[in-house]
């Protein structure tokens, strides 16, 4: 009897699937499909699912179909199937995967797109030899978010410029942790990158734009004396118990909540789109309505080459498949993607920095005090384009995330120690 | 003397009983309690009892989190595959113990020496052959790499049940006329019920666990099983432990509500499979 | 009706070849899956251990080249099999003892011995992704259960960050292993402890024997087979443990939980690199080793009986 039921029930299902999988839309024309990154953030879901709509209104007989992936995912379903001249016609692309570009898989997109709405810089690090090979939808900076009120009970004062010196931001910590706050609200639980922002900065400032693209790209020994210097300093702020306790653990999006709600934390470093996190209501995990965010910049390194240098970098943008048969219907959902008021619409519901310039945002009047510091936080600055995390592969990168982001900020390592590992993974000579 | 120290060592023996039941019970139940709590709630006192339970939880999980799709396709490729594995299985076990051929021997230890497998010995050539074959990224593909993988063991367990079904009663249906699918479909699996039980259960319950063939064969969000999507959802935006703890408990229960009612089949199955 | 009348039919066609249209019907599908999805894949990974795969769907043939790379300087490689061998060897060892103590406890008749059983034997029914996620809550440093209670007795100092400290690590996801385990071997030692002669118990208790004696000269001996069997079962499965690390530690911190599974993974998927080949050298490697460790185990331990249950 079990045995039945059980049988019926699985040809049940079974006939399910086939029904579901034959049932898929055969009837309209022409089908643009789209394969994106970021499934697991309904704003920006909702977003590009709105376009996707809009387009279908304005040609009947098209269907837009989304497919939803993870960044990992969606890499090798993009390296498996364009090499095959397959793929989807629009693909979602990140600034580190340009060997799409350079392997010829896009088109170039000058003549197709209305480059109006789009900020000229965020522009820039998709042009190569001298075609414009994406359009950008998000941009950061690399910011160091802090308690305007911890700071001042702490008897601190920001200098007109909003950046500490290298001792006085050592002297900070010390003084925080003195007084039992925790004084960076970081971990390194679920993410790559966030256990490295305060030495990566360091660097990038005491090396300049040059040198640190040369560290990186393993042409810079990290037994450079500046290099050691840098390590030194932060492995002095590691030992002072700049970082939780609970640092090796602690996850990104609970790193937030640990800095604007409990236990608190005098500083937070994150790429600007903290605010999509932050700028949610409490009871969904934001900060509070009266919450006294500041944002100051990385401190100023000692005989630094660029103190006035920043991280930022292009977030998710999006390519043309060259052997799309729909190039012109392709290149029509990326304008509309990048419309003004689709640009309104994501600092809006996503809260994040757009590339498209953007107009009368109730965000930026909701919260008209942070753009206005986040603007002058970027006003002057030089900028390196892009995060470590974002362009290392293989040893190198495995090194990074071990060392760099975990176990040296973690206080495991000391700073000999660290620099060997990275040394012998990333340096080519 | 002896009766002096019984009753202590009895007590002492309850002890660490009780004590074991409570490490091993005690985070089923905890779990239990936070996913019918809110997460500010659970931030304020992570071991309370849930005072004012929201049921409504549950709801929002299935629709919002989108565990129910998640759940729907769990079911459709564990489902599916259970009773592809075991119907194929039963075939291939009856047809190597009833028609033996010169090839029986190597073809029974090359289909047993399947269990020794490591799942990375083929996971990453399988990626690249689900490619080419369009079934990466799809459930179908996932139904027909299970349905591969827990071959070896279902045929490993029907095999050496239904050798010890006697030959005579199949003489006997050939004689009464019986062709030889009808004598599987009549007599071996009516006869090996049990058998087939046990590794249907067994064959469910790893399936529904498992893990690394999903996270590497499937990556679009609505595809997702149930285990990948509460990993997906730990990973995700907000931290967010009380709905967490909904979805696990969602995961949860249709294995708890299966042992339930077969815990001693399933208690059989599950060493069965590994120990014979 | 129909299958009578085949039946008739077939009668006088010699047996042999009658038989070889229903073994193919019966073993044909089952075979068909099998070797496309299970054998293919192994020779496959084979094959691509021996090249080196490029961008532009470029394989180029290097012969032993990730074989020799791999054994002479992949510190990483090492620091996995190191991890592996101490979780495999610990590992077994306490599931395995846990297990026979659990079987103890129940075989003392305790009493509702059945609704401990079912109770201990659940976690082995739960996803190791469950599993994973209860357990790094419990090591929570500032709200798991195992950090509160060390501040229930006043012992802040201990608290820790357990999965956050490289000479933690692999033990708090060991203890993770042996929570879910301990039930399965406790079930296959009932099994056998009950299968025991009861004449032998019974004899070894007139001889005045202590309860200590008695396990260790009577009843040990005796379940040998058993204890072999779920050493190397155990041995198996923890020399590929993959699921309950990637979800706990995904191998940090500073490789302390890196073992040769997730570590193989991490080639494949993580590394940028999009290199199938290297991978699937470890792959083949790993499987080398298991199949020498196994047979060495079996071997070393050879016993006739083979343990029916």
């Amino acid at each position: 009897m079990i045995r039945k039921i059980g049988i019926t029930c699985a040809v049940v299902l079974l006939l399910g699937l086939f029904v579901r999988q034959l049932a898929r839309p055969q009837a309209a024309i022409t089908t643009l499909s789209i394969w994106s990154h970021e499934a697991d953030e309904p704003a920006k879901v909702a977003v590009r699912e709105r376009v996707a709509r809009e387009i279908e209104r304005a040609h009947p007989g098209v269907r837009v179909v989304i497919t939803w992936y993870d960044s990992e995912g969606l890499v090798v379903a993009l390296k498996t199937s364009l090499p095959a001249g397959q793929g989807p016609d629009i693909f979602y692309i990140e600034t580190d995967w340009s060997d799409l570009i350079t392997d010829g898989y896009t088109l170039p997109l000058d003549g197709l797109i209305d480059w109006n709405t789009i900020y000229p810089w965020a522009r820039k690090p998709w042009i190569y030899d001298g075609k414009t090979w994406a359009v950008p939808q998000e941009v950061y900076t690399d910011e160091l978010y802090y308690n305007k009120k911890l700071l001042a009970n702490l008897g601190f004062t920001l200098p007109p410029n909003a950046q500490f010196s290298q001792e006085q931001f050592l002297a900070l910590v010390k003084k925080a942790r003195a007084a039992g706050i925790t004084p960076i609200a970081q971990g390194v639980g679920d993410r790559n990158y966030p256990g490295a922002y305060i030495l990566t900065q360091a660097l990038l400032h005491k090396l300049g734009l040059n040198d640190y693209g040369r560290l990186f790209g393993g042409h810079l020994s990290f037994l450079d004396p500046r290099v050691v210097a840098v390590f030194r300093w932060v492995k002095e702020l590691v030992d002072a118990g700049a970082y939780p306790k609970n640092f090796m653990t602690l996850k990104l999006a609970e790193s937030h909540y640990y800095f604007y709600q409990k236990p608190g934390a005098v500083m937070l470093p994150m790429g600007s789109w903290y605010t999509g996190r932050a700028f949610v209501p409490e009871d969904e995990g934001g900060q509070p309505g009266d919450f006294p965010l500041g944002i100051m910049q990385f401190p100023a390194m000692d005989d630094a080459a660029c103190n006035e240098c920043k991280v930022r970098a292009v977030g998710s943008s999006f390519a043309i498949n060259a052997a799309t048969p729909h190039r012109e219907l392709a290149a029509e959902y990326l304008n509309a993607m990048s419309r003004p008021e689709i640009g309104t619409l994501w600092i809006d519901t996503v809260h994040l920095q757009t590339a498209v310039i953007a107009q009368g945002s109730a965000s930026a009047t909701l919260y008209p005090g942070y753009y206005k510091e986040l603007m002058a936080r970027q006003e002057g600055a030089k900028y390196f384009d892009i995060d470590p995390s974002d362009f290392l592969e293989g040893a190198c990168l495995d090194t990074y995330v071990q060392v760099m982001n975990s176990s040296f900020p973690g206080g495991l390592l000391s700073v000999d120690e660290a620099v060997r590992l990275m040394n012998q993974a990333c340096y080519k000579g | 003397m002896h009766n002096v120290t019984a009753p202590f060592k009895k007590t002492l023996l309850l002890l660490f009983v009780i004590a074991c039941t409570v490490i091993t019970g005690g985070p089923f139940l905890w779990v239990a309690a936070l996913s019918l709590r809110t997460t500010p709630e659970i931030f304020d006192h992570p071991y309370s009892f849930p005072m004012h339970p929201h049921f409504g939880k549950f709801l929002k999980a299935w629709t919002q989190a989108n565990y129910g799709q998640y759940f729907w396709n769990s079911t459709l490729v564990v489902v599916s595959a259970v009773f592809l594995a075991t119907l194929l299985g039963a075939m291939a076990a009856h047809g190597l113990v009833r028609y033996p051929f010169r090839g029986t021997r190597a073809t029974r230890f090359l289909i047993l020496s399947g269990m020794m497998l490591p799942p990375q010995m083929l996971v990453l050539s399988l990626f690249q052959i689900m490619f080419s074959l369009r079934l990466y990224n799809s459930l179908t593909g996932l139904i027909v790499v299970y349905v591969a993988t827990q071959l070896p063991m279902t045929i490993y367990i029907l095999e050496s049940f239904f050798a010890h079904i006697p030959q005579d009663l199949f003489d006997a249906a050939r004689l009464d006329g019986y062709a030889d699918f009808e004598i599987f479909w009549r007599i071996a699996l009516p006869i090996g019920t049990p058998a087939v039980l046990t590794t249907a259960l067994l064959n469910f319950i790893m399936l529904w666990n498992e893990f690394l063939y999903a996270v590497v064969l499937l990556t679009d969000n609505s595809k997702r099983t149930l285990p990948l999507g509460i990993m997906f959802f730990m990973g995700g935006h907000q931290i967010d432990v009380g709905m967490m703890a909904t979805g696990l408990m969602i995961t949860i229960f249709p294995v708890l509500l299966l042992y339930a009612f077969f815990s001693e089949t399933m208690i059989k199955g599950m060493t069965a499979g590994a120990v014979r | 009706m129909a299958s009578r009348i085949e039946a008739k039919e077939d009668a006088g066609i010699p047996r042999q070849s009658r038989d070889w249209v229903p073994l193919i019907v019966f073993l044909g599908p089952a075979l068909v899956v099998y070797a496309g999805f299970s054998l293919f894949p192994v020779l496959k990974t084979i094959y691509n251990s021996l090249h080196v795969m490029k961008p532009h769907n470029v394989v180029e043939f290097v012969g032993l080249g990730n074989y020799r790379s791999l054994l002479t300087h992949d510190e990483i490689f090492w620091k996995a099999v190191k991890n592996t061998a101490l979780f495999s060897v610990f590992g077994t060892v306490l599931d395995v003892g846990a297990g026979f103590l659990l079987a103890l406890c129940l075989f003392a008749k305790v009493p509702l011995a059945r609704f401990w059983k079912i109770v201990w034997f659940s976690p082995v029914l739960i996803s190791y992704v469950v599993v994973g996620i209860i357990w790094v809550w419990i090591y929570d440093y500032n709200w798991g259960i195992v950090n509160t209670v060390l501040r229930w007795f006043a012992l802040d100092a201990l608290a820790h960050s357990w999965l956050g400290d490289p000479h933690t690590a692999l033990w708090a996801v060991l203890a993770t292993q042996v929570w879910k385990w301990a039930g399965f071997n406790m079930i296959v030692f009932m099994a056998a402890l009950y299968g025991l002669p009861p004449d032998v118990l019974g004899a070894a208790e007139l001889d005045h024997c202590g309860w200590l004696a008695k396990l260790v000269h009577v009843i040990l001996p005796m379940l040998r087979p058993t204890v072999v069997s779920l050493l190397v079962l155990s041995l198996i499965g923890k020399m590929m443990v993959f699921d309950v690390v990637w979800i706990m530690t995904r191998g940090g911190p500073l490789w302390s939980t890196e073992t040769v599974s997730t570590y193989v993974y991490k080639r494949a998927f993580d590394w940028n690199t999009f290199d199938l080949g290297y991978p699937s050298a470890i792959a083949v490697v790993w499987f080398i080793l298991i199949l020498v460790f196994v047979a060495l185990l079996t071997g070393s331990l050879r016993q006739r009986d083979k343990l029916e249950y």
